[in-house]
């Protein structure tokens, strides 16, 4: 014969388009739900694998010395300070190092880049032990130095697109005037490295006349202490220890606060969609009281009428929720990238992870929020009298 | 509690009063009938006559303000007990079949849906088949997988008279049923009434105002001013 | 029942989704990475310097993306007689700088970016309302023969050529003959940066015949 599931589902499709806007809201607050409970739990683990792909999670320079690209450039490499190379063997000799590698940070003046000239960053790095440390370097054209002493330079994409480099073009290196030979254009990583040129080690020390370097990436061993080290390098003199533990600790910081807010830009987006869900079954039950009171003289009891109203609740916010979820999963790729532009550091991989369980949670949630919304509107079509529906008359 | 010999249903000093602001109006005022099984009988009279109040009373759609209704020999109101819609659904559905002028058939569900319809939420034991059967017996077979939009309002009543028979009904209730139809598919209803009050013994109560309709009935029985009188 | 409820709950649910989107806009991604453009360094003095009789200037951007397309770019590429090169995409954006005098136009400042020995050349013509060149200035060098090619003497080669003078010549094969031609290279060693000085002014004079002299045309 017919079911109550039937007459539910069929009635939603009486006005076909204010189900499916009523399917489409439902649709895009699941999928926002979803994206940000996968990325809540996609960006910490891609974080943590990130730094655990850094190859170092330790980094020691000279006191005062900035320790990353940028700050150097802002100095324009006035606050450079260099540390004997030998203080790589010592470190590496301690037990819980796995891996080190020196590098050299040099900031030259370019009298014609951009406003008043600007500050072009080199990165002398070791060609045995660097590489192996960014494994998430991606090449765009070429590859790395032929070897430690070569004439070569790699750059990250904006300082090639800048100098309009390709591979086999030459660039020249400021106020030292020496020619360096492109051998690798990276791919836009959204980083800092995007403006670097990196130069074997031995290269760049030899333009500057240098023989020292400004900082050691350190490696630790699988299950060491890293702490214990921390604490053991930190009595290096007039040296500073920046550990990627705390840099992780910092960043999740910032994140949380937009993960919150975010969040709770999502869960306002579900109750939006909620409102919009009582309000069209509120309206189809009204549009039908006559309807249902009609069903009432055929001897359906409150209880039935509410079922029937719940029924339509749940086709809505199921079938609305699996669409959405559906539409998260496929596209949760397109969701990193628009991730990726908003956060002020993404780590490498998927940064929305959403798995089964996390499917199913969010469904509940749906389903759940869209019940309770779909109580009123099923209470009131319970209470319905048969009365109310016969024209009265005579 | 009176005994069943026949009697179908027993009104005794019937009284509905509405209240208009401090106003009292007695739109069924004291009356009291008896209905056999197997009677046909018409209720006319102007409009504001209390004959569609008075049909509602009969069918357990509303209590009584006073007054007592025995059906089938058991006593449903009386003696002040004022029952609730749960108590009026059991009773409604044992007994009663509804026709009303609007049809209020589904718009989505198929002419064989919408009969089968009372089936989803009460089904009486021995049903089974009574859609096809009535279906067929109203001629409605050709059309039963037609949507109510795709037929003509004569056979939007039948497919209404087919799904108030389907739970096998004591009474069917008919309020105003060719009210929004043509002389000549008024007439066609009139003659399925007439069939199945002949046929099948099926005992119905109608609220008319088309005069060709009432004297279908074996018995006609005139509303005035809240009051019955029956004519013949 | 309400006859206008409908259409209200499509209106509120239409308000519902642009509210969404008003809060997914900022991650919208950028598809196009913002292109390297060429613009002078200090506008207020270089204008001046330019254009000495100028007395106000107003800037304003062209771009293949916004104006002819993927076309148009293949038609100036023929028209420079080479491939296109790896950073110069179709939203790149023109710097056009205007020159006014006494509210009048009299003239034109524009500059492009063009592949060089050791970097990116940065070169600027200035341009009368026909398409004569007055002035011409490199921004942007690298090499250590660079003062060669900034003294006045170099630069002087280029002052009242039009593109018809660089029509004659193909600065890319070095073949051809007229003024181009005849110009002379001050540091021989640096063949890449003369070719490369010659194609850069070749390629402003076709940007600017296509988007700025030929629409002027147009108009007229």
């Amino acid at each position: 014969m017919i079911s109550r599931f039937q007459i539910a589902s069929k009635n939603l499709l009486r006005k076909k388009s204010r189900t499916t806007l009523t399917l489409i809201g439902i649709m895009l607050s699941s999928w926002v739900l979803v994206s940000l409970l996968g990325f809540n739990r996609g960006y910490e683990t891609a974080l943590n694998r990130d730094i655990d792909n850094m190859g170092y999670q330790l980094m020691v320079m000279a006191k005062g010395c900035p320790y990353e690209a940028a700050t150097m450039m802002l100095q324009g490499g006035a606050g450079l300070r260099y540390i004997e190379q030998t203080m790589v063997n010592s470190i590496a000799a301690r037990p819980e190092v796995d891996k080190v590698t020196p590098i050299l940070m040099q900031a030259f003046f370019d009298p014609d880049k951009g406003d008043g000239g600007g500050i072009a960053g080199y990165f002398g790095i070791d060609l045995a032990t660097y590489p192996g440390m960014k494994p998430f370097f991606r090449f765009r054209q070429g590859g790395w130095f032929k070897n430690d002493t070569a004439a070569e330079a790699v750059m990250g994409y904006e300082a090639a697109e800048l100098e309009q480099r390709e591979v086999g073009d030459m660039i020249m290196v400021p106020e030292k005037n020496v020619p360096l030979k492109v051998v690798g254009i990276l791919e836009r990583t959204g980083t800092q490295d995007d403006g670097t040129i990196y130069v074997p080690l031995k290269t760049l020390q030899k333009i500057s006349a240098i023989d020292k370097i400004t900082t050691i990436g350190i490696k630790v061993k699988k299950d060491a202490d890293i702490t214990k080290l921390e604490n053991s390098l930190y009595q290096l003199p007039d040296m500073q220890v920046v550990s990627f533990t705390q840099v992780k600790q910092t960043i999740m910081k910032l994140i949380s606060t937009a993960r919150m807010m975010v969040l709770s830009i999502a869960i306002i987006a579900l109750l939006i969609a909620m409102i919009g869900v009582v309000n069209t079954i509120l309206m189809s039950v009204m549009e039908r009281i006559q309807e249902i009171g009609i069903l009432k003289t055929m001897g359906a009891m409150p209880i039935d009428i509410f079922f029937l109203v719940w029924t339509e609740t749940l086709i809505l916010c199921s079938v609305g929720g699996i669409a959405g979820i559906g539409l998260a999963i496929v596209f949760a790729r397109l969701s990193d990238i628009l991730v990726r532009r908003i956060l002020p550091y993404s780590p490498g991989g998927e940064l929305v992870a959403i798995d089964i369980r996390l499917a199913l949670l969010t469904l509940a949630v749906i389903l759940g929020v869209g019940l309770l919304s779909g109580i009123y509107p099923a209470w009131k079509a319970g209470r319905v009298r048969p009365l109310d529906s016969i024209r009265s008359e005579g | 509690m009176t005994t069943d010999n026949g009697v179908s249903l027993e009104a005794r000093g019937l009284t509905r009063v509405y209240c208009r602001g401090s106003e009292k109006i007695n739109a069924i005022d004291g009356v009291s009938l008896t209905i056999r099984r197997g009677d046909f009988v018409s209720f006319t009279g102007p409009s504001g006559s209390g004959k569609t109040t008075l049909v509602n009373l009969l069918g357990c759609l509303e209590n009584p303000s006073s007054g007592e209704l025995d059906l089938a020999g058991r006593s449903i109101f009386g003696g002040g007990k004022i029952l609730g819609e749960k108590a009026l659904t059991r009773i409604r559905r044992d007994t009663f079949g509804y026709i009303f002028q609007n049809f209020y058939l589904i718009p989505t569900l198929t002419v064989r849906e919408n009969v089968a319809l009372p089936l989803a939420f009460y089904k009486k034991p021995g049903v089974d088949g009574e859609v096809d059967r009535l279906l067929g017996m109203l001629g409605m077979n050709h059309r039963m997988h037609h949507l109510p939009g795709q037929i003509s309002g004569g056979e939007m009543q039948r497919v209404a008279i087919a799904r108030a028979l389907v739970n096998r009904p004591d009474i069917l209730l008919a309020d105003e049923p060719t009210g929004n139809l043509d002389t000549k598919r008024a007439r066609e209803i009139g003659e399925v009434l007439t069939d199945l009050n002949r046929s099948a013994g099926l005992t119905i109560v109608m609220v008319t105002h088309n005069p060709d309709m009432a004297r279908l009935g074996g018995r006609l029985i005139e509303m005035r001013d809240g009051q019955a009188f029956e004519s013949g | 029942m309400n006859p206008g409820y409908p259409n209200r709950s499509i209106s509120r649910i239409l308000k519902q989704l642009m509210l969404l989107m008003v809060l997914m806009l900022p991650a919208v991604p950028t598809t196009t990475q913002a292109a390297v453009n060429c613009e002078l360094n200090y506008p207020a003095s270089d204008v001046a310097r330019l254009f000495p009789e100028s007395d106000n200037y107003k800037i304003s951007y062209f771009s293949f993306a916004r104006q002819g397309g993927e076309p148009l770019l293949r038609k100036v590429e023929a028209r420079l007689g080479s491939v296109p090169a790896l950073y110069a995409p179709l939203n790149v954006p023109y710097t056009l700088y205007e020159i006014y005098k006494g509210g009048k136009r009299i003239g034109y400042i524009h500059g492009v970016n063009q592949k060089g020995q050791y970097g990116v050349l940065e070169v600027f013509v200035s341009l009368d309302m026909k398409g004569m060149i007055k002035a011409f200035y490199i921004q942007r060098m690298a090499g250590q023969w660079v003062n060669k090619f900034t003294l006045p003497k170099f630069g002087k080669q280029f002052v009242g050529l039009t593109l018809r003078d660089f029509e004659l010549y193909d600065p890319v094969s070095g073949k051809g003959s007229g003024k181009v031609a005849a110009m002379t290279n001050p540091a021989p060693l640096a063949v890449t940066d003369f070719y490369g000085l010659q194609r850069a002014v070749k390629k402003n004079l076709v940007l600017m015949d296509e988007f700025v002299y030929s629409t002027q045309k147009g108009k007229q």
